[in-house]
């Protein structure tokens, strides 16, 4: 009790509101300085941390944009699943980067690695399916002498398809080679591909024979390997025509494929190395002035075209960015009409005590606010929902200290013993009762469905912050109002009569 | 930080002047009979025609659109019928529609958006949800879990909570069963409206998603905070007033946290009120559930839960 009331119990107070009210505020006082327009994104909009900017986080039904899950099917035999599964993940990564969508979010999920959620604001579904669900067939070629050819990798040549695909790789990973300093991609075959892959590195050796840095065999067209994504025949048969050939063996471009149309040319190329020496065993190294992101973005192309899984899209769910905007405003109306309704209510029962109460509440809603914005939490529908309800429960906490209050004076005690004994007297109520519903929360947040999961957070938040908000402000405010005279008028504190002191 | 009170303190039980002393107690049986009223119903229904699924359950394709030509709730369901996927048709309150059909794979999906716009002009896509058999199967495993896993979770606090009233764990039970049954008695009653909405008046507010649960969960969270206010009074009763008998602690217990159970249910009553009335559609049908729910819970917590400690007492004596 004395804990409660003490001074650096209220300073804290004091620093948590003054902190909210940073948090919430500073934003929109920025944009009024600034005749900016009070809603939409500003670069550098404080609250801002050393680049840190807090905002409000808004999930997929609010913001608009595509949800799917993926399933994870035929998972390859003798391979860890949580690696095929990170495999996977950075493959998906890399074609959501073509998409140019802010914050996408993609995770593994699912109880053994056969998961994948991902949300992307502002694309619609089918786009969303047509470059993720995109299966893209690796190939490598063989470069093949041909007099009508003027350019591309190998002017003189043309590629050959080798029968060695994606499905002989199991997996590709950039490291850094035993040297220590520079960036390689390692290629993993599986037992059919590595025969595939030593003859053909056998043949590489026999066309140009020699070592790679004698001018003979480095300038040999057919010492080299090319591999593609999804290079076909039909390309092939189009080698002839140079701007064909200068565009189809650019780099693979993700985006453009997702949105080809039948006479449009997409980047294919992945890389055309030189083969060193004849490689039997099924392990090879691709080396060059690699950074360790031009290896990583290697290494996933030949991942991408080599997934050993299916994605299976298990639901998809688009929701437009008007929709969103209107669930906005909907949910925020219903916020602040019910504030508005529980603030009138509490102010006409209780009289000084409500409006202390209606105090403590704003002062509740204002950090928990902005404790959504700093963790950050990603609002949904359902998670203003919980708000709003966690609002109900933190008036709650209030009611029941009022209610006390009101019977300890009408038993005769005065009002600063009988402040003291309705808070004392409601705690183990408030307690329990708050207990119970945070356990529901935390049950919630951990075996719910998706929506319920949003919804188990804020109500968690609001009822640990109602909790604070409405034993320690109330209690404080009650205090500090209550022992000045002039508000020691029945009237002013609904009851009948009070004692005098 | 804050104690629990002393034994030394002086009782506080005087009596409000404005409430009456109701009988509650006495009369408990009218009280059980009327909850029973709406329940039995209920469950018949949940047991002859189950719950009318949203798609979040049921599994499906569904299309959230609004048409530049206005067409009538007619002629939209003619077109879907004419594809022949086995759609079905819903009209919103904004003059939209919605479109549901069995699950579409991303090509059909498109295909069928460009069929609609054939047939009746061009139209905006305001929400695509599809869900998979796999993920519908799964939520309602988990949410019935989350329900199960949340009640066993109560009755394990308030029995612990509740052991060191006179008598020990098995009184903790006693407070923490009542608890439950109290629960399952607003879940009944819930789930059962629900069921008879949707299937017997065939009203789509009465279809059970994702939102649902989650009305159901925060209905169970409510009723067990108004049961813990009078179980709690009558925590501190029984120690303060030793010459009353326990069914007079509870009848008394009840009277003194009537007010501040009204109260409090009123003021989410009137939140509720406003967001059924002005929230969108997807508020809607979780806004009536809570409504539904917390008068529910509400009344079992005054009229249900006491006296049903009182029946178990009496069937379960202890010293």
């Amino acid at each position: 009790m004395q804990l409660v009331l003490s001074w650096p119990i209220r300073l804290f107070i004091v620093a948590v509101l003054v902190f909210s009210l940073f948090v919430d505020g500073a934003g929109y006082v920025y944009r009024i300085a600034n005749h900016l327009p009070l809603t939409g994104n500003v670069a550098g909009l404080p609250p801002n941390f050393g680049g840190w900017q807090l905002y409000f986080h808004r999930g997929l039904d609010l913001a608009g944009g595509t949800h799917i899950d993926y399933q994870l099917t035929n998972f390859p035999a003798g391979q860890s699943r949580a690696d095929v599964q990170q495999r996977t993940i950075a493959v998906i990564n890399k074609r959501v980067n073509s998409l140019n969508v802010s914050e996408p979010e993609i995770r593994g999920a699912g109880s053994n690695y056969d998961r994948i959620t991902v949300d992307l604001a502002g694309v619609n579904a089918e786009q969303a399916q047509k470059t993720l669900g995109a299966v893209s067939k690796l190939v490598y070629t063989k470069w093949v002498a041909d007099t009508k050819i003027t350019n591309g990798p190998q002017a003189g040549y043309k590629p050959a398809l080798t029968g060695l695909t994606g499905d002989d790789i199991s997996s590709a990973t950039a490291t850094i080679d035993s040297t220590g300093t520079s960036w390689v991609v390692n290629i993993t075959f599986t037992s059919s591909g590595a025969t595939k892959f030593d003859n053909l590195t056998r043949d590489n050796v026999a066309a140009c024979p020699g070592d790679v840095n004698a001018s003979l065999a480095a300038n040999c067209a057919q010492r080299h390997l090319a591999i593609w994504l999804d290079l076909t025949q039909t390309d092939i048969d189009h080698w002839e025509d140079p701007s064909y050939v200068s565009k189809v063996s650019s780099p693979y471009d993700a985006g453009c494929l997702a949105s080809q149309t039948p006479d449009k040319v997409c980047g294919k190329l992945l890389t055309d190395p030189i083969t060193r020496e004849e490689i039997a065993g099924g392990n090879a190294q691709i080396s060059g002035s690699f950074t360790q992101q031009s290896a990583n973005d290697l290494a996933t192309g030949i991942n991408s075209g080599s997934l050993p899984v299916d994605l299976v899209a298990l639901d998809v769910t688009q929701v437009s960015a008007t929709l969103g905007a209107e669930s906005v405003k909907l949910s925020l109306a219903a916020g602040l009409l019910g504030l508005a309704i529980v603030v009138l209510f509490m102010i006409i029962y209780y009289r000084v005590p409500g409006l202390l109460a209606s105090l403590a509440l704003l002062f509740y809603a204002g950090a928990v606010l902005a404790v959504f914005k700093v963790l950050p939490v990603t609002l949904t529908l359902a998670g203003i929902t919980g708000f709003i309800l966690s609002v109900g429960m933190a008036v709650d906490a209030n009611v029941l200290i009022f209610e006390r209050f009101k019977e300890e004076v009408r038993a005769g005690r005065t009002i600063t013993a009988a402040v003291d004994a309705a808070v004392r007297r409601a705690w183990p109520a408030i307690r329990d009762s708050n207990t119970s519903t945070f356990i529901t929360c935390v049950i919630l947040g951990f075996i719910g469905p998706s929506a319920v999961k949003g919804f188990a957070i804020t109500l968690g938040i609001g009822v640990v912050a109602s909790l604070i908000s409405s034993i320690v402000v109330t209690h404080n405010l009650l205090a500090i109002v209550l022992t000045a005279g002039g508000f020691r008028r029945p009237a002013l504190l609904g009851v009948d009569r009070v004692r005098a002191v | 930080m804050v104690a629990e009170g002393k034994a030394q303190e002086t009782a506080v039980v005087a009596q409000p002047p404005r409430i009456r002393r109701l009988n509650i107690i006495g009369r408990r049986n009218l009280f059980f009979a009327f909850s029973l009223l709406i329940i039995i119903p209920g469950i018949f229904s949940m047991w002859r025609n189950g719950f009318l699924l949203g798609i979040d359950f049921a599994g499906g394709t569904e299309f959230t659109v609004t048409f530049a030509n206005h067409p009538s709730l007619a002629q939209v369901e003619s077109a879907v019928a004419a594809e022949n996927l086995n759609g079905s048709v819903i009209e919103t309150s904004g003059g939209g529609y919605i479109v549901r059909y069995p699950p579409l794979n991303a090509a059909s999906q498109v295909s069928v958006q460009h069929d609609l716009e054939n047939r009746l002009g061009p139209m905006k896509v305001d929400q695509i949800l599809e869900v998979g058999g796999t993920i519908a199967g799964e939520s309602i495993e988990f949410s019935l879990l989350a329900v199960v896993a949340a009640s066993v979770a109560i009755l394990g606090l308030l029995a612990w909570r509740f052991h060191n009233v006179p008598g020990g764990w098995r009184a903790g039970f006693q407070f923490g069963g009542s608890a439950l049954l109290a629960l399952l008695h607003d879940v009944f009653i819930l789930t059962g409206i629900f069921s008879i909405l949707g299937k017997v008046f065939d009203l789509r507010i009465g279809e059970i998603d994702a939102f649902f649960v989650t009305a159901v969960l925060t209905v169970v969270g409510f009723s067990v905070h108004d049961t813990i206010v009078v179980f709690d009074r009558i925590r501190e009763n029984l120690r303060v007033s030793q010459r009353l008998s326990f069914e007079q602690v509870v009848n008394l217990s009840i009277m003194q946290t009537a007010a501040r159970s009204i109260i409090t249910s009123f003021t989410v009553v009137l939140v509720l009120a406003a967001i059924f009335i002005s929230g969108g559609e997807t508020l809607k049908g979780l806004s009536l559930a809570l409504l539904i729910g917390i008068i529910s819970g509400t009344y079992s917590s005054i009229f249900n839960a006491a006296p049903l400690l009182v029946v178990w007492r009496r069937l379960q004596p202890l010293r």
